[in-house]
């Protein structure tokens, strides 16, 4: 403090001082009177009553004035406090009172035979309270128990997706060691718990991902889609809820998400929880049961795995992916939908990471996540031949009995486009069974050029569609595909930016189409469907995977799926026996080596062979069956891509899969090199 | 009671018995009683004629009721410490027993010592050393030696009470020349304007509304108040406008210009000034008939209500004890002002006089402020609410207070 501040504190206090001593002492003394402009002071006593009734007046003025103010706090008091005290009571309950929700168990999902697909598994989670961020040294010590970056600690603690006073999870998964020292040191780690919360658990590892699907932190449309009021959705997420994503996980999240509960907690005015008061138990989500055969699907999924592997190793270096489904004909149940490469869904848990996700969508990897039974579209190469049948039969472009020559090349639309049957060496005299077992391309470019001519251009596209191509099949699984048939109108909107020769429809356009390359392009599902119309008639049963949903409340009341007529096709009972005849001569008549794996089985099987043209050196192969072929019951299909024709590597899949259907594994060795289509 | 009324006239007493209406009729007995009964006319002093009970008493209930209210607030509001407010009490007690003692009317000759003692309080916080700022005013002083902080404007203004009672009462009720008004108007606009430049626009208030009073209990003709009022109304709206006016000079500080704006509609700002006012009003509204009880004040104890202790005191009152209690807190205060104006009344010294119009219109000021501002009728100022909240400048001002009104009564009959 400088000199010349206490000289001026001392000066003030000295006048204080003085000030006071004046006032004590300085009675009498006149000399500090104020000039009023005229010396004494003309107050004269009590005789002047025109004053004295003044100053009444005033007084009395004085005493309403303070009146009126006791007057007027009183009645805005009497409002306040008993006319609406319950509204200020209700804001003083929402201003102190928060809600904590606290998380449900998702519902597990099921093989038909009530074998866990997905269930939950206790997870040991380290939360803590948001002001632990504030202790530097506490974090430090916490970091190092579990392993993590201190930075990482402080984002989690930071992270109020949960509500501002929720626990914060810190660290997933941690060990017995990390749970038995915290509990030790409860005096270090304040504010820093263990709590038994419940992951995402599969079982059966890899099995079936691509229909399970799997589970992430609710992304920002889907909370605004819950938000919205006519989201058909009765769940209203929180940030941060674990939803489902993809596969069943993602299409039956109403069923399998579960009731939150709620804890209510007494907050001070910075969100300080002081007390915790009544609270609502969660209430877990509903078991989902599907078709799905585990063992089935296992061995679909080995069957592929292993036919991939073995194409590769053959030299088909681009052969990577593929996919196998089998379903029951009588009701449209799924009973195994593989798909390949595959990947394990437990890399969601928890949140999947930047890399494994990075990994998991890159091209390199060959799109895991992708569920090629729904979504993969490839062109359906020789598998179309029946519904080509079909068309050419219904418009009259040939009969039942209608032959042709194949002398392996065919030259319908003039010596410069000659085209050749995939079997140079020709088939000879064939008619339509006959071409559909040998799968022969000349007689299906003379139905195209038949068509081509006709008065029904379109036919073909029109047969295509009524038997369900070019539209999905509304199987309860997401991003299915719809496939594509191509016409005149979309191929000229298509190739828009090329000259008007190359956008308009040609003949051979309708010969690739009528043997199923080119621009068609139908999933893996369409096709199997089209089978089981085939097998059964013409009835086709929507595709599903869901069985049943058992609530988790008593003893399980149970919800069965009902199965739906998909689609009914009517065709002549004399048509459909051709096709049924010459899908059974392809298992039976077409190839040696390819009967061989079949003979072996105790039902009759009918089927079909396609090999798309690729880009790649390699064609995608087809293969598609059904079986009992009296009574069907079961059609298998397999699509591998980039791996040879369909009797190379598909076949094989289909073939296991039934062999495991009928415990009949398929024991010939024998190998078909004669390159059937 | 009409016939000891006219029993006690009939004794010769100067005190004019008539009254100021019903609502006095309950002092004047006690008065009468107590005080005016006992006094003989031989002017013989009775130890208890020389304290004014009816004004004593809701005095020592005020000051326990809030001792009541700081406990409770000490319970979750660590700088409510009791202790301190019991020591601002018994400084209070202190000063009130010294003024007590003190002849007042050698004051009324003093009014030059009393306004330079005006100054100096105003300029005290401006001296370097002892300034202090607290609350974003510099209207603080710490003393030395002892660390004690202390508001001078508190003080102030009760110097300035004497000060206006002892220039107003030489016009013995009646202020003949528009001139003599003036000069009044002037000695009052001296603390007024030195205490905005600390800046305690509150304060200001209070004793520009208190020295009003005085000025037109001394005897102003209405139609110079009236104008005054007038001035003054168009004075303020032309400062607002100024404020609210991008460009032109701005006399109001954004923080006040915000607690004016909230005042017309607290929706505005619900997080920031709005905010305080809202939940001032859901602690006193929450409070319902009976209150929540001491310590579970929800609003106030959780820290919802900011300033529970000092500014919005109140509404902690209101929140624990409900309607019962702000009525009685009401109560108490009516009990305060009426009694004094009925001794303003009574007594003959126009001296006496303006002093007690000036205590009664401070604390009748204070009251309209204070818990008009937790209820929402009026702006939000930092102004205590006298003998309850926290803070011993106010305590130890308000308490002294008393003891003027009290000196009052104790000199009305020594020869001045």
């Amino acid at each position: 403090m400088s000199p010349i501040v206490v000289i001026i504190i001392v000066l003030a206090l000295v006048l204080i001082g003085l000030l006071i001593a004046f006032f004590l002492f300085g009675r009498g003394e006149s000399r500090f009177t104020f000039d009023i402009g005229g010396g004494a002071p003309r107050a004269s006593g009590g005789s002047d009553m025109s004053s004295e009734g003044g100053f009444k007046s005033r007084l009395f003025g004085l005493g309403i004035f303070s009146g009126s103010i006791i007057g007027v706090l009183l009645a805005r008091l009497w409002t306040m406090q008993l006319v609406s005290s319950s509204s200020y009571s209700e804001q003083a309950e929402s201003n102190r009172s928060r809600t904590i929700s606290t998380a449900a168990a998702r519902g597990r999902i099921l093989d038909r035979n009530g074998k866990e697909l997905v269930n939950n598994r206790a997870s040991l989670t380290v939360v803590a309270k948001s002001d632990v961020v504030d202790d530097e040294i506490e974090m430090r010590l916490l970091a190092n128990l579990i392993g993590m970056p201190e930075m990482a600690v402080k984002r989690n603690i930071e992270d109020s997706t949960g509500g501002a006073q929720s626990l914060r999870p810190v660290a997933v998964d941690v060990s017995r060691r990390v749970v038995a020292f915290i509990d030790a040191h409860q005096s270090v780690f304040t504010g820093v718990s263990v709590e038994e919360r419940t992951q995402r658990h599969y079982p059966q590892g890899t099995l079936a991902a691509q229909v399970l699907g799997y589970t992430g932190t609710v992304s920002s449309d889907q909370l605004k889609k819950s938000s919205s009021s006519d989201s058909k959705s009765s769940i209203a997420y929180e940030s941060g809820d674990v939803v489902g994503q993809a596969g069943v996980e993602y299409e039956y999240e109403n069923v399998l998400q579960g009731v939150k509960g709620e804890q209510k907690v007494y907050v001070d005015a910075s969100g300080n929880v002081l007390s915790y008061s009544s609270s609502v138990e969660p209430q877990s989500g509903s078991d989902v049961v599907l078709t799905i055969d585990s063992a089935l699907q296992k061995a679909a999924e080995d069957s592929l795995a292993k036919r991939i592997a073995a194409l590769r190793k053959q030299g088909r270096t681009d052969c990577h992916a593929g996919c196998a489904i089998a379903m029951d004909v009588t009701n449209g149940e799924i009973l195994a939908m593989a798909s390949a490469p595959t990947y394990s869904p437990s890399v969601f848990v928890g949140g999947i990471s930047s890399d494994d996700w990075k990994s998991l969508s890159d091209d390199s990897s060959h799109y895991p996540l992708m569920n090629r039974c729904i979504a993969g579209q490839y062109p359906s190469a020789s598998t179309i031949k029946p519904l080509s049948s079909f068309a050419a039969l219904n418009y009259g472009i040939a009969t039942t009995s209608s032959t042709y020559y194949c002398s392996g090349y065919w030259t319908g639309f003039g010596k410069g486009f000659g085209q050749y049957c995939w079997d140079h060496a020709g088939h000879g005299t064939v008619n339509i069974q006959r071409g559909i077992t040998v799968s022969c391309d000349v007689v299906f470019y003379e139905i195209g050029k038949g068509f081509f001519y006709s008065k029904h251009p379109e036919g073909l596209q029109d047969t295509y569609k009524k038997w369900g191509l070019g539209s999905k099949t509304g199987i309860d699984l997401p991003s299915e595909s719809e496939g594509r048939v191509p016409t005149p109108e979309w191929k000229y909107k298509y190739y828009a930016s090329s000259d008007s020769d190359s956008r308009t429809w040609q003949g051979g356009d309708t010969t690739n189409l009528v043997i199923g390359q080119g621009d068609l392009l139908v999933t893996p599902l369409q096709m199997l469907c089209v089978y089981e119309g085939i097998a059964c008639d013409g009835t086709m049963y929507r595709p599903h995977v869901l069985k049943s949903v058992k609530s988790p409340l008593g003893d399980g009341s149970v919800v069965t799926y009902e199965p739906q007529v998909m689609r009914k096709v009517t065709e002549k009972q004399a048509y459909l026996d051709v096709v049924h005849a010459g899908l059974k001569g392809v298992i039976y008549e077409e190839s040696e080596a390819q009967t061989e794996h079949f003979t072996n089985l105790s039902v009759t099987v009918a089927g079909k062979t396609g090999s798309a043209q690729t880009s790649k050196s390699q064609p995608t192969g087809w293969f598609i069956a059904y079986a009992p072929y009296d009574k069907p019951k079961y059609v298998v299909a397999s699509v591998i891509e980039y791996g040879g024709y369909g009797s190379e590597g598909a076949m094989y899949v289909v073939r296991d899969i039934l062999g495991q259907i009928y415990n009949q594994p398929d024991t010939a060795t024998s190998v078909d090199n004669s390159g059937v289509q | 009671m009409a016939r000891q009324t006219r029993q006690n006239s009939a004794q010769g007493a100067k005190v004019n018995e008539k009254g100021l209406g019903s609502f006095s009729a309950f002092y004047s007995h006690i008065m009468n009683r107590r005080g005016m009964a006992a006094r003989p006319s031989t002017g013989k002093h009775i130890a208890r004629s020389s304290v004014y009970i009816p004004q004593l008493i809701p005095a020592v209930l005020l000051v326990a009721y809030g001792a009541v209210v700081i406990y409770s607030a000490s319970l979750s509001i660590a700088e409510a410490s009791f202790p301190r407010h019991l020591l601002g009490i018994a400084m209070g007690l202190v000063g009130a027993f010294l003024i007590w003692r003190y002849d007042y009317r050698t004051l009324q000759n003093m009014t030059t010592a009393l306004l330079v003692t005006d100054v100096i309080l105003m300029f005290l916080p401006k001296v370097p050393g002892l300034s202090y700022t607290a609350l974003g005013m510099t209207g603080w002083i710490k003393i030395p030696i002892i660390g004690m902080t202390f508001q001078p404007s508190e003080l102030a203004k009760l110097v300035t009470i004497y000060l206006m009672a002892g220039l107003g009462a030489q016009y013995n009720g009646k202020i003949d020349t528009l001139r003599d008004y003036l000069k009044l108007c002037g000695f009052l606009c001296v603390p007024f304007l030195l205490i905005l430049t600390q800046p305690d626009l509150g304060t200001g208030l209070i004793i520009l509304v208190t020295g009003a009073a005085i000025i037109i209990c001394a005897g102003a003709k209405r139609s110079w108040v009236l104008v005054t009022i007038g001035g003054i109304v168009a004075l303020g709206a032309l400062v607002v406008v100024m404020s609210m006016t991008p460009g032109m000079p701005h006399p109001l500080k954004q923080y006040q210009l915000n607690r004016l704006i909230v005042f017309a509609d607290p929706s505005v700002d619900p997080a920031g000034d709005g905010y305080n006012l809202q939940q001032a009003k859901i602690a006193v509204g929450s409070g319902g008939l009976l209150g929540k009880g001491i310590g579970h004040a929800t609003q106030a104890g959780s820290g919802f209500l900011p300033e529970a202790h000092t500014d919005f005191v109140f509404a902690l009152l209101a929140e624990e004890f409900g309607f019962v209690g702000s009525v009685l807190l009401l109560a108490l205060f009516g009990g305060l002002i009426f009694s004094t104006i009925i001794l303003a009344n009574k007594i003959e010294s126009p001296f006496g006089k303006l002093v007690l119009v000036g205590c009664a219109t401070m604390w009748s000021f204070q009251l309209l402020q204070n818990v008009g501002m937790c209820i929402g009728i009026m702006p939000i100022t930092g102004i205590p609410l006298p003998f309850v909240s926290f803070g011993s400048s106010s305590m130890l001002v308000q308490i002294t207070a008393v003891g003027m009104v009290q000196s009052v009564w104790h000199h009305k009959l020594k020869a001045g």
